[in-house]
């Protein structure tokens, strides 16, 4: 038991806590964060995604004491005025059904598009397999990443 | 709703501000001027003075995008701005609300089509009315536009907000009239997501986003098999856990209720219980062989027709039985629910499809009255007919009581796969008859599975119901081919584990046992599969199947459509095959499609292409349709191809994605979808009726790709290997 001290979304955070404690739960429970999903606990279902110097990393799978130090991005602070690339694809190609998955899978698309400008079929497949969404919305995802992809190869012109 | 609508009358009625339109349970619409005494609605609107149109729903979100679909038929005929339309869930018990039904079934579209559309419509005659009256114009020089009045020659024009006081005076109209279908400006135009913003921002707030002040959190150790009965725990040890408040038992296992969840999962895991007695014996393996023994029994008849004039005699008869797998809905969003029970009140938040259903459970749990239990309904991360059981609520209520606080509690994902209401195995013995000139004479199917048992397992006096064993055994008794004689029979087989609706309900086990053995028997004649149903589906155009109605020509028409889309008879190569199946669900919404696969020397199944053809009836948001059958399509794909849920020792084996694994993107096939170009006037059901025919296309397409009839789900690799 101790007080961690860690960046999210820009803020400097200090929050009392055993260090075992998931980072996924110092989001929802102590810092009222709830955009980060729990799915599974265990890693296996990318719901709980945040963003660690624009990489993609579990939440669920980081102990608050090791999260100690480090900066992290919630879908919360991915953009200011829902503007991010990605987000704005997700809006056009309709990707939701429940949207539950859906702020990990965004920002798991953003990782990737940082490894990848312009990502293949397979690179999205090798990516964005790691998470699972139940209503199905894999093929409108894969769509939204080209168009936000685009998007920001435009931006970047 | 915290808010209720007497509040709101009282509102209305002090500041003449709203104009307020519902309807009763019988669909009549209802003006709020002339409405006294208890009503019952379903839904209702309100516009007040800002503009603002606030459509209250009992249809829950799941992601079946209810909301989006319900707000286009109220936009539709009140010519409302699509920005000013707020969606708000009803809860069962607001005095509006005495009972709320079940979101489930795929009935959102078919039940709001007519009263919506009214609504609105009333609400724009009253509207246009008030504002000639305003402006002293006649009304004909009047119209809706946008969220506006307009008068055509002056060009003047009166926001709704500006008029609805003057309009809430006015008299209900009784039979306002609906727009011609070619001017519709929402129905049938793709229309985006109510709620996308907040999704995408993650401000969207599910059930486990729930929170009051105050609130702990429980996590809760569960009998792991029926009746097992709790042995030894330790209480010390979960108690040491920093945060952990209470250690509680109640009927259903023993909670760890702490400030937040890890402290509550922590502690639970350190209670390190040990259960005793109870029933061990199921084994789904076992199970399998109760159910294949079960289905060459003779069962309950549902269907049988037999040929006034007897046929040549079957000289040849194909038979096969079908097995199919427990499986669980898994929806992303585990199960949770806050209880906050104070007193002989409780308080509700849970995401739910039965919220009606919930408040009585909860009552009678508690042993209160239903009207001291309120519910709020939160957005649900998947549904699936899971969240039609009220399990959950019925433990976070317990718990609450038991620490006098408001306590959410949140399953793990094992939680959620080891105590699921699993969708149930079953088992399927089909044969067909032929004569010597190989025509189809004869086509038996008999189902072995297990009635729902969310509340128990049914009466005595339920199963004597008429149609009973008929609902277990959709898929079954209404074989749409035309056979000269056709015996359907269902075999109830008892199950003590807690089973309930799946996407679909009863309908993919059977279907998937129909459309595979319909192959078989094409096959076995040396006929194309795809122009066998054709030629099967010819002769009477409907036709009546127990309570089920089909017509033959909706079911053909898009099989060809399918077959002109999705280049069916163009070879393939080596280990790739096309296979198809049709279904019409409930005789209502028809689906058929052509699948592509690709078998891998490995055995791996690689679903490469899938065509639709669809009638859902008149399509409200394409888009919407368009999701559903991408979201059955990867549902299908994962039963067919992915995790299933064994049980040894009566307790599940799978605890989370890793071992009962779903579809994934690398998964994801192509998908193609087609409509039928003039499909009715009216919406059809498209949450369920595309799931049952996926599975049979493609178990169809790797016989086509590897010459192998694989008979058992899931399918594994290791029987495809070369």
């Amino acid at each position: 038991m101790s007080a961690i001290e860690l960046s999210v979304n820009g803020k400097l955070q200090r929050v009392d806590c055993d260090g075992d404690t998931p980072l996924i739960w110092v989001l929802r429970d102590s810092l009222a964060l709830r955009g980060t999903k729990y799915g599974c606990g265990v890693g296996v279902c990318g719901a709980c995604t945040i963003l660690e110097e624009g990489r993609a990393v579990r939440s669920c799978q980081i102990p608050a004491a090791d999260a100690a130090g480090r900066k992290f991005i919630t879908i919360e602070g991915l953009s200011r005025d829902a503007d991010h690339p990605c987000q704005r694809a997700w809006i056009e190609e309709d990707v939701a059904q429940c949207g539950f998955c859906q702020p990990g899978m965004i920002l798991t698309a953003c990782s990737l598009l940082r490894e990848h400008a312009t990502p293949t079929d397979s690179e999205i497949d090798a990516v964005m397999s790691d998470s699972v969404c139940r209503c199905g919305t894999y093929p409108r995802i894969r769509k939204a990443i080209h168009r936000a992809s685009a998007e920001l190869r435009k931006a970047a012109k | 709703m915290s808010t209720t609508r007497r509040t709101f009358l009282k509102s209305a009625v002090l500041t003449g501000a709203s104009l307020l339109i519902g309807f009763d349970g019988t669909r009549r619409l209802l003006g709020e001027a002339v409405t006294s005494g208890p009503i019952r609605l379903s839904k209702w609107i309100r516009i007040d003075s800002t503009g603002t149109v606030t459509l209250t729903i009992q249809e829950a979100e799941m992601g079946q995008g209810v909301r989006t679909s319900l707000a286009m038929l109220l936009a539709e005929e009140l010519e409302a701005d699509w920005s000013r339309i707020v969606i708000v869930q009803a809860s069962p018990g607001a005095p509006d609300f005495p009972n709320l039904g079940s979101t489930g079934g795929s009935d959102s579209m078919e039940s709001g089509w007519k009263p919506l559309r009214s609504a609105g419509a009333a609400a724009r005659e009253m509207l246009i009315a008030a504002a000639a009256a305003r402006w002293q114009v006649a009304r004909a020089e009047c119209r809706a536009e946008n969220g506006a009045i307009v008068h055509g020659k002056s060009g003047r024009r009166l926001p709704f907000g500006e008029l609805v006081a003057e309009a809430a005076q006015l008299e209900l109209p009784k039979d306002p009239p609906l727009k011609d279908p070619k001017d519709f400006r929402f129905i049938g135009h793709p229309t985006k997501r109510i709620n996308a913003l907040d999704i995408v921002t993650g401000a969207a707030s599910y059930g486990i986003d729930t929170h009051v002040p105050g609130m702990l959190s429980a996590s809760l150790e569960r009998a792991p098999w029926p009746g097992a009965k709790l042995a030894k725990w330790d209480e010390k040890a979960a108690l040491a856990v920093r945060g952990v408040r209470a250690v509680v038992s109640i009927s259903n296992g023993i909670a760890v209720v702490a400030d937040g969840n890890w402290p509550a999962q922590k502690g639970r895991a350190l209670l390190a219980a040990e259960w005793t007695g109870g029933d061990q014996s199921f084994d789904s393996t076992k199970h399998r062989q109760t159910l294949e023994t079960a289905s060459r029994g003779r069962g309950v008849l549902l269907r049988k027709e037999t040929p006034p004039v007897p046929p040549g005699p079957v000289v040849r008869t194909i038979e096969a039985t079908y097995a199919y797998p427990f499986y669980a809905h898994a929806p992303l969003e585990t199960m949770n629910c806050l209880a906050d029970v104070r007193g002989d009140h409780c308080t509700i938040w849970a995401p739910t499809q039965s919220s009606g259903r919930l408040r009585k459970r909860v009552a009678a749990a508690l042993g209160v009255a239903p009207e001291n239990v309120e519910v709020n309904v939160t957005l649900m991360g998947g549904g699936f007919g899971r969240r039609l059981a009220v399990d959950y609520a019925l433990e976070a209520a317990e718990i609450s009581r038991a620490v006098r606080a408001p306590v959410q509690i949140l399953w793990t994902r094992a939680d959620d796969m080891q105590h699921g209401h699993f969708q149930a195995a079953s088992s399927h013995r089909l044969s067909g008859g032929f004569d010597a000139q190989n025509a189809l004479l004869s086509w038996r199917h008999t189902k072995a599975g297990s009635f729902h048992n969310l509340d128990g397992p049914p009466t005595e006096e339920k199963t004597k119901e008429e149609n009973f064993h008929i609902y277990a055994a959709w898929g079954v008794y209404d074989v749409p081919y035309a056979i000269p004689s056709i015996e359907t029979a269902y075999v109830p087989v008892d199950l003590p584990m807690k089973h309930g609706p799946w996407r679909a309900v009863f309908a993919p086990s059977s279907v998937f046992a129909r459309e595979c053995f319909f192959d078989e028997l094409a096959g076995a004649v040396g006929a194309d599969p795809l122009a066998y149903r054709l030629k099967m589906l010819e002769g009477v155009d409907i036709i009546k199947a127990g309570p089920t109605t089909i017509d033959r020509r909706r079911l053909r028409a898009v099989l060809e459509l399918v077959q002109s889309k999705s280049d069916w008879g163009k070879p393939l190569g080596e280990r790739q095959g096309r296979g198809v199946a049709c279904n019409a669900y409930f005789g209502g919404t028809c689906i058929a499609y052509v699948v592509e696969v690709r078998v891998g020397p490995d055995g791996e199944v690689k679903v490469e292409r899938v065509v639709a053809a669809v009638d859902c009836g008149l399509v409200v948001n394409p888009i919407g349709v368009e999701q559903q059958i991408e979201g059955a399509v990867l549902w299908g794909l994962s039963s067919a191809l992915k995790g299933e849920i064994t049980f040894a020792g009566g307790l599940a084996q799978q605890k989370s994605f890793a071992d009962f694994s779903v579809a994934r993107m690398k998964d994801s096939p192509k998908i193609e979808i087609h409509f039928l170009p003039n499909p009715g006037k009216t919406p059809l059901g498209m949450g369920e009726p595309p799931v049952p025919p996926i599975v049979p296309a493609i178990v169809n397409a790797i016989f086509a790709a590897t010459g192998k009839r694989l008979r058992q789900l899931p399918i594994r690799a290791e029987e495809l290997r070369v």
